[in-house]
């Protein structure tokens, strides 16, 4: 092995007792002992490896970010384990296609509804989460983003939504109008989902009001100046109404 | 059965070196801290499938990569908030992150250098991968690693001389 092929090799050699058991090192660390200029070079570049790693471990992560972590593997260990019954009733309610949801608001019209909140559910509802333009704790800048993007979205939220971080959010586009989803995470590491559309997409249907439970999922839906909401979450239904019903009291949303 | 792994040894173990690695793949803290989460959380999805707990540290630094990169392809769809890591410099110089100044320098520096030895070095650096588990996560042979890992721990190296006070970083010669 010359010169040059033990530096290559040492290039990879880590300090410490990590790499000086392995074999592969043997021979070149072996070198350096017949080898002086080797063995300065050997030295500058342990020095200098060792001050990289320091230098770029004072880059601190935020002192929160451990909790939310945590809280998050929590949220999906239950998730996880609501699993299977999420789906059945999911699958179920899939197949039968929702007749019976929302059996009243069938009556005149229900088809674009009933289409749109099955589509969306499944949106929200997809295996690891539903996909995301933008990931962003910051509930701003998904509304920068969703305006940007001529998307609707709820200007005013609930109070107390201002103040959870957001997962992201999605511009997209349902049988050509224009909406939007914008992720929370709730404190537990549970998401709320708000799907934002506008009115006039579902035709002449009824929309019913209040809180609906699919499964493990809980829904509730709002009309606000022209535009249809819908929340949904696995949190529990409870929760759900302690955000979206006791709102802020000047609803307003943006126009597409 | 697959043995529930414990995930809350292994965040308490590797958020701090995760978030780094992070951080200097997108040079903001807002995206390095949900990249973080978001690879415990799929950790945490798919541990089932985690067959060697002995490489969940590089399953996870890989893992971590490729949701950076997949966030990369899905920003270039929307310019306008398209947030690549060359353009972010300012990022790093606002960012109260980096408690040192050093840091920034070396992160700066590492940005420098040629893209197919810089996640070579992230990795050895930030990730303290052996070779061999920077060839598996990289699926590139051994020999690769080896000579990715020379140079650009040459091209650092010149780098950091530029842009660095040489008895900041750079050890002495004599």
């Amino acid at each position: 092995m010359n010169s040059d092929a033990a530096k290559e090799v040492l290039s990879a050699y880590r300090s410490g007792d990590r790499d000086g058991a392995d074999p592969f090192f043997h021979e070149a660390l072996k070198q350096m002992e017949s080898d002086s200029e080797l063995k300065k070079w050997f030295d500058e570049q342990h020095d200098l490896d060792r001050a990289i790693r320091e230098k770029l471990a004072s880059i601190e992560p935020p002192p929160d970010l451990q909790a939310k972590i945590l809280a998050r593997i929590r949220g999906e260990k239950v998730r996880r384990f609501a699993l299977p019954q999420v789906w059945l009733a999911a699958a179920a309610c899939l197949l039968v296609g929702g007749i019976a949801w929302f059996y009243s608001a069938q009556k005149q019209g229900p088809d674009r509804f009933q289409e749109f909140k099955t589509d969306a559910l499944a949106m929200v509802s997809a295996e690891g989460g539903p996909v995301l333009d933008l990931w962003t704790s910051n509930i701003t800048e998904t509304q920068s983003y969703l305006r940007e993007h001529q998307a609707p979205y709820d200007e005013w939220l609930p109070n107390r939504l201002k103040s959870m971080e957001t997962a992201g959010c999605r511009a997209f586009v349902w049988k050509d109008y224009p909406a939007s989803l914008t992720c929370f995470r709730l404190p537990d590491g549970m998401l709320l989902h708000l799907v934002v559309i506008h009115r006039e997409a579902m035709g002449n249907a009824n929309i019913p009001v209040g809180m609906k439970s699919m499964g493990d999922w809980h829904l509730m839906f709002q009309q606000k100046d022209g535009m249809l909401m819908m929340w949904a979450t696995q949190a529990p239904m409870e929760q759900l109404k302690q955000i979206v019903v006791k709102i802020a009291v000047k609803p307003r949303l943006g126009k597409a | 059965m697959p043995t529930e792994l414990d995930l809350e040894r292994i965040v308490s173990e590797l958020y701090s070196p995760l978030y780094r690695f992070a951080f200097a793949l997108s040079r903001n803290e807002s995206q390095a801290s949900d990249l973080t989460q978001e690879t415990f959380l799929i950790l945490a999805k798919q541990q089932a499938q985690v067959r060697d707990i002995t490489k969940i540290k590089s399953w996870l630094f890989t893992t971590l990569r490729r949701e950076f990169l997949r966030g990369l392809r899905s920003q270039s769809t929307h310019p306008e908030v398209e947030l690549k890591p060359e353009h972010q410099d300012q990022l790093v110089a606002d960012s109260g992150v980096l408690k040192a100044s050093d840091a920034a320098t070396v992160l700066e520096a590492l940005a420098g250098v040629d893209e197919s030895y810089r996640i070579v070095l992230e990795l050895f650096y930030l990730a303290d991968l052996s070779y061999k588990e920077i060839a598996a996560s990289l699926d590139i042979p051994i020999g690769t690693v080896m000579s990715r890992l020379s140079r650009g721990k040459e091209q650092l190296r010149t780098l950091l001389t530029k842009t660095a006070p040489p008895d900041k970083i750079i050890p002495r010669s004599n």
